[in-house]
């Protein structure tokens, strides 16, 4: 941020979805992975840098910005992350950098070495420099000119890959819902519901949605399903174990995916996750790419997660209980990745068990920390 | 008054199955052009589901309404089949259906019959006999949900069935001992018409029936009348309120100073538990996890909030300030996997027992057990014995009672889109600790020798 005066309109769009972050003004994943995008995309054309490093400066400072408004919005950090992935990619094809050696033939220790292709590639960075200058001290923004066109696409890539997440997630609907079954789902995951429709157009079968009280999103998604012709029945949370007996499978959507497997996702969702557990049921987690998350949670039950509103949960209207009574609203679950049968993403379906290897595919490393 | 209630919630159920009838009865009957060209099996598939979507449709609307009123019932019905004739006439010479429509109409006939047993209640519609008029106030409020909970049921029938037995006179040539149970049939048939029978009034009625039958046929008749009244007392004292009194006194030994207690909606047990252990002077926090439809946990927050620390300050020093009240914390079912950390027992109440050591109870318990379970946490189950049930029950599925709609009902009706409530789950036994009841702490493996326990040699 050294580089640019305060001020600038790229810095006041900064502020501005920060703020926007902060004030909740904008939620769900996909909507401020979105906007997180479209303001990377002003930084990047706007800024003026003659290195690398300098771009990855500036990048990171507005990322970190984002991130501290909003660290509960894990898309945010994932966009930028992304972002600077496919950055240094172009960068490096850009430079002709010997890339990746191509790896001929297999061995096994090619492949513990390709868990961690970034810092193979990293040395190459100091090598040829191909037709790119970097600092060039008589035109400092020969650099920046030439590799901006590339960036601008690298950055549309990303953007319809946001754009298009929820055709390619519902794509493989058909392989994953049988005609006769009965699914049950809960809150409101537009992902679940694109998917869930999609399925609908070549079979025949019953969802059932629990309300997911406080939020009461299932309502929501039960009338979205219905008018979209599924049979759908909408019951109360209490009624999960009940009914759980004559689920076939679980579909949850999930806010983001952490890299040992696991999930946050609308409260209601571990409960629902260990009663299918309970009863053998097959637990399916339909989300974005965009949503994987290079964190950890290992010691938090709901310690690492959000609050809302308690007026939800006990409203004014029982004026005598409010002042007595401590009321919880928890808004995220977090749902370990034993309680998970299998990811479905717009790249593929994966089990828990690879969401670390997506992981070191799709972010390098020493973006972990913006 | 019971009338114009009556009235009131007789419309909307009324109205609201009429457009539901005429909807989905195109659908069935829109695939009858084509029924030449199907073969006779599928022309009989074809009737079943129809005559299971009709039977479907009856129902819907039939679990919602109070049936205490035998005149209004015949009305609804004839309006509904006047309503599906009008639409089949229509219909038949309509144009021929479209595979969609025989699609949906197949879809939802089937979704139905998955849930169709559930809301299965027998109507009052050849009832013989008077009903007496505190039974029928009593149905009004089983209907309404004012008297909820199986041992407020059960003492509440009992009651009424004192005052039905004391005005009951005996026809000539008969005797009581043979006549009375006719004349209490019909009171019961009417209570089960407005709510299915819980487990409690069932085992209640069976030994009342026992009483009456072996009631001595020489006694005068107000003497015999008086022994019944009395023994139904003594049902109501040994076997609920004494009962209840045991099992505080068991489930308050489990309680310590500083222990956070668990509990899910409410239940009167274990609302008495947890204040008698207050009273006794124990420091205890407690959880309160409540759901729709019913919300029962707000009333178990204003019972403890409102305990008044009576005579333990007074049995004390008066300089001592008054003990603080007890603290609760207040959330939803899904929030439950947050809270159930910090919990140290968890105390639930139950609907009845079944002899493989189920519990069967309010709808979400099985979940707030199965957590526990997962935490390490115990599980205490507070129920008296006289709701032990003989049988076995495998899920919470097989026997249900759904909630009626016209109470719980949130949105509006649209198609496609079902609202079921269902009121109870079964808690299987592997996430129960111990079961108590006022013959001891049981582990649920042994709720199966609960009969031999209070003496009865056949099992």
């Amino acid at each position: 941020m050294t580089s640019e005066p305060a001020n600038t309109p790229t810095q006041r769009a900064v502020e501005n979805l920060a703020w926007k972050l902060r004030r909740r003004q904008i939620v769900g994943s996909r909507a401020t992975a979105l906007e997180t995008l479209l303001v990377l995309r002003q930084v990047i054309s706007k800024s003026r840098f003659s290195s690398m490093e300098q771009l990855v400066t500036i990048i990171r400072a507005v990322g970190r910005r984002l991130v501290e408004a909003q660290p509960k919005e894990h898309s945010v950090g994932n966009t930028v992350r992304k972002v600077l992935h496919h950055i240094r990619e172009e960068y490096h094809t850009a430079t002709k950098g010997t890339a990746i050696e191509s790896s001929s033939g297999f061995s096994i220790s090619k492949f513990v070495l390709l868990g961690q292709p970034r810092k193979q590639s990293a040395p190459a960075k100091a090598e040829s420099k191909g037709t790119l200058k970097e600092n060039d001290p008589d035109d400092p923004d020969s650099f920046a000119r030439s590799l901006k066109p590339v960036l601008m696409e690298a950055i549309q890539d990303v953007l319809d890959e946001l754009e298009t997440v929820y055709d390619n997630v519902s794509k493989s609907a058909p392989n994953h819902i049988h005609s006769d079954e009965i699914i049950l789902t809960l809150g409101m995951s537009k992902t679940v519901e694109h998917f869930l429709i999609s399925a609908a157009h070549n079979r025949n079968y019953t969802v059932m949605v629990l309300e997911t009280a406080p939020s009461y999103g299932g309502r929501d998604m039960a009338k979205t399903l219905a008018a979209a012709g599924i049979s759908t029945f909408l019951v109360p949370d209490s009624s999960l174990f009940g009914l759980m007996s004559r689920v076939n499978k679980v579909i949850l959507g999930a806010h983001a995916i952490l890299a040992n497997g696991g999930m946050f996702a609308i409260t209601g969702s571990l409960l629902a996750a260990t009663a299918a557990h309970e009863h053998c049921t097959p637990v399916v987690v339909c989300a974005g790419q965009f949503k994987l998350t290079p964190l950890w949670n290992l010691y938090h039950e709901y310690g690492a997660l959000d609050f809302s509103d308690p007026s939800q949960v006990l409203g004014f209207e029982e004026g005598s209980l409010v002042d007595k009574v401590d009321v919880v609203n928890p808004f995220y679950d977090y749902v370990q990745p034993n309680l998970i049968d299998a990811f479905i993403t717009n790249d593929g379906d994966h089990p828990p068990t690879s969401i670390y290897r997506l992981i070191k595919e799709t972010y390098d490393d020493e973006d972990n920390e913006l | 008054m019971a009338a114009t209630t009556t009235s009131t919630n007789e419309t909307p159920a009324a109205s609201s199955s009429q457009p539901s009838a005429s909807s989905s009865q195109p659908n069935a009957t829109s695939s009858q052009p084509s029924q030449k060209s199907m073969s006779k099996a599928e022309r009989r598939e074809l009737q079943e589901k129809q005559r299971a979507a009709k039977l479907a449709q009856k129902q819907q609307p039939q679990t919602g309404d109070t049936p205490n009123k035998p005149k209004a019932k015949p009305k609804t019905d004839s309006a509904q089949r006047r309503g599906s004739g009008a639409a089949e006439k229509t219909q038949s010479s309509g144009v021929d259906a479209s595979a969609m429509d025989i699609e949906t109409a197949t879809n939802k006939s089937r979704s139905l019959r998955i849930f169709s047993h559930f809301g299965l209640t027998k109507h009052g519609h050849g009832v013989k006999g008077d009903i007496h008029p505190c039974i029928i106030r009593l149905a009004l409020q089983f209907s309404e949900f004012r008297i909820c909970g199986a041992n407020a049921r059960c003492i509440a029938t009992l009651t009424a069935f004192k005052t039905v037995i004391q005005d009951y006179t005996t026809p000539p040539n008969n005797t009581l001992s043979r006549h009375l149970m006719t004349h209490l049939s019909p009171q019961i048939t009417h209570l089960v018409s407005a709510r299915p029978m819980s487990v409690t009034m069932g085992n209640a009625i069976r030994q009342l029936k026992l009483e009456i039958s072996g009631s001595d046929i020489d006694m005068p008749e107000q003497d015999a009348k008086d022994l019944l009244c009395q023994k139904i007392d003594d049902y109501i004292r040994d076997r609920i309120i004494i009962a209840d009194e045991v099992i505080q006194d068991l489930a308050c030994k489990k309680i310590k100073d500083g222990d956070v207690i668990l509990t899910y909606a409410r239940s009167s047990v274990v609302e008495k538990v947890l204040l008698s252990a207050y009273k006794e002077g124990k420091r205890f926090s407690v959880i309160a996890i409540d759901s729709r439809p019913l919300l029962e946990g707000k009333a178990l927050l204003q019972a403890l909030t409102s305990a008044p620390p009576v005579s333990w300050t007074l049995s004390r020093d008066s300089l001592l300030p008054p003990p603080p009240p007890i603290p609760c914390t207040y959330a939803l079912l899904p929030a439950l996997p947050s809270l159930i950390t910090e919990a140290t027992t968890v105390i639930l109440g139950a609907h009845s027992l079944h002899s493989n050591g189920a519990v069967f109870s309010r709808a979400g318990t099985a979940l707030v057990a199965m957590m526990a379970k997962q935490h390490s946490v115990p599980v205490l189950v507070c129920c008296e014995t006289y709701k032990f049930s003989e049988g076995v029950m495998l899920d919470g599925f097989g026997k249900n009672e759904l909630a009626p709609s016209h109470l719980f009902q949130t949105s509006a009706q649209t198609p496609n889109l079902e609202i079921l409530n269902p009121l109870y789950d079964l808690t299987p036994p592997s996430s129960i600790t111990a079961v108590v009841t006022e013959v001891g702490l049981i582990p649920p493996s042994s709720i199966s020798s609960i009969p031999m326990a209070l003496g009865r040699i056949t099992l």
